[in-house]
Order: structure tokens, then C-alpha cells, then sequence
């Protein structure tokens, strides 16, 4: 057998590191290090030190963003966790025409979230179809799109109903291998279906419960298109929708662009983001441990 | 190959202070002239207008080569939507193209950052000053860095668009549409509680243009911060407020963009709506019975003065084929193409004298003619009120905090004041 070069590795993995480095690594540094500089669009900035920071403890449209963004995280994490579970239980029944379910529920995964935020605005509008119904049935219309809390709530449900159908694929997946015979046992010992959902279907799926947590909860603290699709771009009545990668784009965007301040709330969300993963992992190991 | 800890980390540190070595380097504008012979290939990038105008671009460029033989024109052309960001994106890369189409919001900053080439002071580029309109050929003034940094193209000015049957059913006489703001106020207010609420009037929260058309002073005479929190704005946004809680302005108003406001007019749910010659068409097609129905008004101002709207050319400073940017720039931008392309489109030549053209000025009884005499004739006293320096962080400070005010949540003054302590903000750090 041929001996194998010192540099033979790392040339297989240059590619890769390559590519890495150019699209991740560099921009990451960048953003860093721009943190700390006072840098426009056009206008290469100067090192200010942490003045970006200190500035952002001062700016309220920074703390309404933080609030928003932890606000989805509350109302859209537990409802991605259960709904989708609930829905792969219905839909992993192998019952005729059960294909069909399957993939309309998955429907609004794959469809641009463009064209589901217009619909959404359309179905939440004043003179909408919702606001209509509500209408013929007497009541008075509701401000959907004109409430910041109900905006954020709308915005919120437009998520959970796209997230549904990919959740429930993970979680459709992890069902097919919870034994059966665990559900036959308990039966035999007299559990209910509710019982036995929840000794046997919810211990075996923890892992997968901690997992879709931790992927919802990453990407609502991330949230960006459908706020901005039905809070319009401004972030709703005077901003208060706006949440912390809206205030990114806002801030850091355009010829007046204010890179430095941007890049400083971007290494914010990314901390917040990797605290949350930590967190997240650590709730995961406890239990194991006391499992 | 073995790579030791003490390479490695010095290899990361540099990575990580390489990006800061371009801070504070700052960008010359170059200095060269734009005279000398006329050749080589350039790039033109326009803004949303091939979609409709492709026939005429090309032929427009075709003139051109054929006029300067040893010229090549690419026409690049970018939707509507994010166009800043994309003039920036191409700024930061060094991409900008030879001859752009820009706004005078949007040239500031370019010229700011050196990008733009200032015409007044280039022999080849200030020879022309005679044949645009005064007022068009300094759109592009920005206090603190006098010039020209564009060459004024096509000028605009919208009519404002009203629902005759609604002023009707609200007991208005549909031939009469408020003129001034006073009178605007008082009529959405008569339209609100006619309806019980269910038709507004407006469907937008005021602009810095309103502000201008109001009578207020935007920016202090020496233009280094904006004024706009004096008495007079504090009485626009606080009559705006009594609409805003009578129902007058569309309770969606806060979070409205020029399409949803125009799907609001559309619908009936409003009564008034800016728009342009352009919107007729639309209404022909999408709404038959709104077009039945449509009164066309001049914009409402107490000033006199409506507010107008400038397009330009700008000539990238950074081109390495300046003589030919500058030339195709003023031919694009000359008298017959600037009438050439009005025949095409709803918009107004800033050519001197262009205006008084018969096409401008008589009427052949259509709704069409109509709007093109009536704005051909306010653009002749019409002002720009969006101040160069008005950036779009700028404008959403200001619209964030008539929001507030308009919900209650701060009194129209400590609005204003905290829009223009924003606003200043923004301008000092450039």
C-alpha cells in the first residue's frame, strides 16, 4: 500500500474549506469586526469601539425588535411542537386516500411564502374575507392589519400553518419507529389512547420533540418574511411589529445603509440564537439524565 | 503539511483585521474630465422601464452608436422594487454602471461617496446647463456639496383621483373636491360621519411631501437639520389625528404602501388617492365603475406650488469611458428625446421651453389630455419637497412617529420633535 501524503487531506478538503471560508467564514469575520466600526454603505467607516453596542442598549425600536422576537418564539414554539405531533398521529393511519391529507398538509411548505403572505393579507384585510364572514354573522370587523398585536398573532399563525406540514414529515418519520409492541403492552395493561399517547408516543419522541423545539424556536427568534409580508415593510403602526432581523435589514440596508450599527445587532441575534440552541441542548441532557 | 497553533492563529487575527484595513480610506471622486473622443463601451441602467418601453431604449441606443460610431451602450434595466439597495449593492462592489437613473434622494449619497460625476464642474457636462430648466438642473443640490450630480430627465407631477359617487352619497358636490388642506379636512370629516365611518378619505399618514405642500419649513436655511417640528407641522399632524380618530384616514393608513393605498381607492374604501395619468388606464380595466365615476383634482396644497417629482441621469465618476457616459447622458436627456419619450408615457420633459409645446398645452377633450395639460401647467411652479438629504431611514423615523402620534401614544408636537432629533441624527452621521 502506498503511503499516504501529509498534504493529501487537506487537499480533498480544500474545496469544501474554500467555499466555506468565502461563504460563511468571511462574512461572519466581517460582520464582526464591522460591529465595531461606524461603517455606511458607501462610507468605509472608522473603529468606534463598542459604541455600536452602548447605542443599542438606548434604542427602544432595538427592544420593541428583542420583545417581538421573543414574543414569536413563546407563541409559535409550543404550537410547532404539538400541532405537527397531533397531525403525523392522524395521518400515519394507513387509511385509503390518506396520501391525499399527507400532501395537502404539506402544501404550504413547499409554497412561496410571497405569495401565501398576499393571501393571508387578502383573507385578513378590513373588507377581507375573514373581516366579511365576521361581518354577515353580525360582529364588528377586526383590525387584523391595523392592531400591532394582532398583526404579530396573524403573522404568528401564518408561520405555525406553514410549519405544520414540515414538522409533522419529522415527526412521521420518528413514528414509525416507536415500537409497537410498547402500544400493545399498554393496552394489554388497560391504557386509554390518551395514556398511552402519553407514556408511550411522548417518552419515545422526546429526542424528536427537543429537535423540532429547537429548529422552531432558531427560526421564529429569525423571523423575518412573514412579518414583513403583513406588517408591510415599516414593521407595523409606528415599528412596533418590528422584529430584531427586520430592524437588520431595516438599519443596514439602502445607499444610507448604517452597516456597522446592522452587523452589531446581527452578532446580537447570532448570540441570542446559540444561547438558545445551548439552552435548549442542556433541557435535552437533563432530562436524559433524569429519564 | 503541519500547520502550528502560533500559524494558524496568525493566519485567523489577519483574516479578522483585514476587513478593517479599508476602514477609513474613503473614496476620491475622480477627477478627470469627461472631455476628449467620444468611444467605448458604456453601461446605462434604468429603472423599471423595460418592461413597457423596450421598443424605444433600443431604438434610443441605436441612435446613439449610429451618432458615435466606436460606441457600444448595454441597457440594463431593475424592477421597481429595492432599487436602492441595489444601486448600493452596486456601488460597494464597484459595479456601478457608467449612467444611471436616479432620483435626487438617491444621487445625494452617491455623490456623497465620490461616485457621482458633479456636471457643474465638468467642461464637457456643464456646457448643456443652458438647455434644462433651472430648477431641474439644480434637483440634485445638496446642501454642503454644491453641484450638479445628475442630468435632469423626465419630471412628474400626479393628479389626485377622487370618487364622485362617494363625495355624492356623502352629500358633496362631486364637482367641487377640496383644493386645500383646510378644505380637505373638513370634507373627509363631512365623508366619515355620512358613511358612519366606512369610507375614508385618505388612506395615507402624511409625507414629508405634505409637510412641504402644507406651508411647513422642512430644513433650516442653511439646510444642516431639518425644521419640519415647527408650529405649522404640529397643526398638519394634529388635524390629521381628528381624521385619523373619525375614521377619515383609513385605520390601515399606518402601515399602508402606495398599492395598498391604491387597492383601498380602488375598492371604494377610500374617497381620494394620488396616483398619475398612468393610473387611468387601471381604472379603465380593474374597477369599470370607480373609472364611471372618477373626478381628477390637482394635488391638495396650500402653498400654490404642487409637488414634483424628478428623474435623472447620473454619470458614474468611477467610468473609465467618461466623455462617452456624458454624451449619451445629455442625448438621452435632450430636448427631442426627453418630447419623444412624453408621447410614450404620462411624464414631462426638464428640457427649457419643452412645456410650451401644443402637446403640453391644448386639450382635445379626453380624460388623458385633460390630466396632461392641467399637471404640464402646475409643473411650471411645481416644487420638489422631498429634501435631497431625505433618506429612506429618514422617512421611515418620520413615518414611525406620526404613527405614534396619530394612535395617541405621544402628543403630534413630541412627535415631530422626537422625528426631527431622529432625523438630524441620521443626517450628522451622514
Amino acid at each position: 500500500m502506498r503511503r499516504q501524503l501529509p498534504t493529501s487531506p487537506w487537499l480533498f478538503a480544500a474545496p469544501g474549506l474554500l467555499v466555506t471560508a468565502a461563504f460563511v467564514l468571511y462574512p461572519f469575520v466581517s460582520t464582526v469586526v464591522n460591529s465595531f466600526t461606524d461603517r455606511r454603505t458607501l462610507i468605509p467607516g472608522h473603529f468606534v469601539g463598542l459604541a455600536n453596542y452602548r447605542e443599542m442598549l438606548h434604542d427602544d425600536m432595538f427592544w420593541i425588535a428583542l420583545r417581538n422576537s421573543t414574543l414569536y418564539i413563546i407563541g409559535v414554539v409550543p404550537a410547532l411542537v404539538l400541532l405537527p405531533l397531533l397531525l403525523a398521529l392522524l395521518v400515519q393511519k394507513h387509511i385509503p386516500g390518506i396520501a391525499f391529507f399527507r400532501s395537502a398538509f404539506y402544501t404550504p411548505v413547499v409554497a412561496s411564502i410571497v405569495v401565501v403572505g398576499l393571501i393571508w393579507v387578502w383573507l385578513l384585510d378590513e373588507r377581507g374575507l375573514i373581516n366579511s364572514l365576521l361581518e354577515t354573522l353580525g360582529a364588528s370587523p377586526v383590525g387584523f392589519l391595523s392592531d400591532q398585536w394582532l398583526i404579530l398573532l396573524s403573522a404568528m399563525a401564518v408561520t405555525v400553518w406553514r410549519g405544520i406540514g414540515y414538522y409533522m414529515i419529522i415527526y412521521l418519520a420518528a413514528l414509525a419507529n416507536v415500537p409497537r409492541e410498547l402500544h400493545e403492552a399498554a393496552a394489554v395493561d388497560g391504557a386509554g389512547a390518551v395514556r398511552r399517547f402519553l407514556t408511550v408516543t411522548v417518552p419515545a419522541l422526546r429526542s424528536t420533540m427537543v429537535l423540532v423545539a429547537a429548529l422552531s424556536a432558531v427560526s421564529a427568534f429569525k423571523v423575518f418574511s412573514e412579518v414583513y409580508l403583513i406588517a408591510n415593510p415599516t414593521g407595523g403602526p409606528a415599528g412596533e411589529d418590528t422584529t430584531l432581523v427586520m430592524l437588520v435589514q431595516r438599519t443596514g440596508t439602502g445607499l444610507s445603509g448604517r452597516v456597522g450599527y446592522s452587523s452589531a445587532i446581527s452578532v446580537v441575534v447570532f448570540v441570542i440564537t446559540v444561547v438558545l440552541m445551548l439552552l435548549v441542548m442542556r433541557a435535552d441532557r437533563k432530562d436524559e439524565a433524569q429519564a | 503539511m503541519r500547520i502550528s497553533r502560533r500559524t494558524f492563529a496568525t493566519a485567523v487575527v489577519t483574516a479578522a483585521l483585514l476587513p478593517l484595513t479599508a476602514c477609513g480610506s474613503g473614496n476620491d471622486s475622480s477627477s478627470g474630465d469627461a472631455s476628449g473622443k467620444i468611444q467605448g463601451d458604456i453601461t446605462f441602467q434604468t429603472w423599471n422601464l423595460r418592461a413597457n418601453f423596450k421598443p424605444y431604449f433600443e431604438s434610443l441606443i441605436a441612435d446613439f452608436e449610429h451618432q458615435y460610431p466606436g460606441t457600444h451602450v448595454k441597457w440594463v434595466d431593475q424592477p421597481a422594487e429595492n432599487y436602492a439597495d441595489k444601486i448600493s449593492a452596486e456601488a460597494a462592489g464597484g459595479t456601478l454602471p457608467d449612467v444611471v437613473n436616479v432620483s435626487p434622494d438617491l444621487a445625494a449619497p452617491l455623490a456623497k461617496a465620490g461616485l457621482a460625476l458633479n456636471l457643474d464642474k465638468d467642461k464637457a457636462a456643464a456646457k448643456y446647463q443652458g438647455e434644462y430648466l433651472p430648477g431641474a438642473w439644480s434637483s440634485t443640490d445638496i446642501p454642503g456639496l454644491p453641484g450638479t450630480w445628475a442630468f435632469p430627465w423626465y419630471l412628474n407631477t400626479g393628479p389626485l383621483f377622487y370618487n364622485k359617487a362617494l363625495f355624492k352619497k356623502a352629500g358633496l358636490n362631486p364637482d367641487q373636491p377640496p383644493k386645500t388642506y383646510t378644505e380637505l379636512f373638513k370634507d373627509g370629516l363631512q365623508i366619515a360621519e355620512k358613511t358612519d365611518g366606512k369610507v375614508a378619505t385618505l388612506s395615507n399618514v402624511p409625507a414629508i411631501e405634505d409637510f412641504g405642500r402644507y406651508g411647513v419649513q422642512l430644513m433650516n436655511k442653511g439646510g444642516t437639520g431639518f425644521a419640519f417640528n415647527d408650529a405649522k407641522g404640529v397643526e398638519l399632524l394634529t388635524k390629521y389625528k381628528e381624521l385619523y380618530d373619525a375614521k377619515a384616514l383609513d385605520p390601515q393608513a399606518l402601515t399602508a404602501t402606495p398599492e395598498s393605498a391604491g387597492q383601498k381607492f380602488l375598492t371604494g374604501a377610500v374617497a381620494m388617492n394620488p396616483g398619475s395619468a398612468l393610473d387611468l388606464k387601471n381604472f379603465k380595466t380593474q374597477a369599470p365603475s370607480l373609472y364611471k365615476n372618477i373626478g381628477i383634482t390637482d394635488q391638495i396644497t396650500n402653498t400654490g406650488h404642487v409637488n414634483m417629482y424628478v428623474m435623472g441621469l447620473l454619470v458614474n465618476s468611477q467610468s473609465k469611458q467618461k466623455p462617452a457616459a456624458v454624451a449619451f447622458a445629455h442625448f438621452v436627456t435632450d430636448a427631442k428625446n426627453q418630447m419623444s419619450f412624453a408621447k410614450k408615457v404620462a411624464i414631462f420633459p426638464s428640457t427649457a421651453g419643452s412645456l410650451d409645446n401644443p402637446y403640453f398645452t391644448k386639450e382635445d377633450g379626453t380624460d388623458e389630455t385633460r390630466v396632461r395639460v392641467a399637471a404640464a401647467k402646475s409643473l411650471k411652479t411645481a416644487v420638489n419637497y422631498t429634501p435631497v438629504l431625505f433618506s429612506d431611514q429618514m422617512k421611515t423615523a418620520l413615518q414611525q412617529e406620526v404613527a405614534k402620534a396619530l394612535q395617541g401614544k405621544e402628543s403630534p408636537k413630541q412627535a415631530l420633535d422626537n422625528a426631527v432629533k431622529a432625523c438630524d441624527q441620521l443626517l450628522k452621521q451622514g
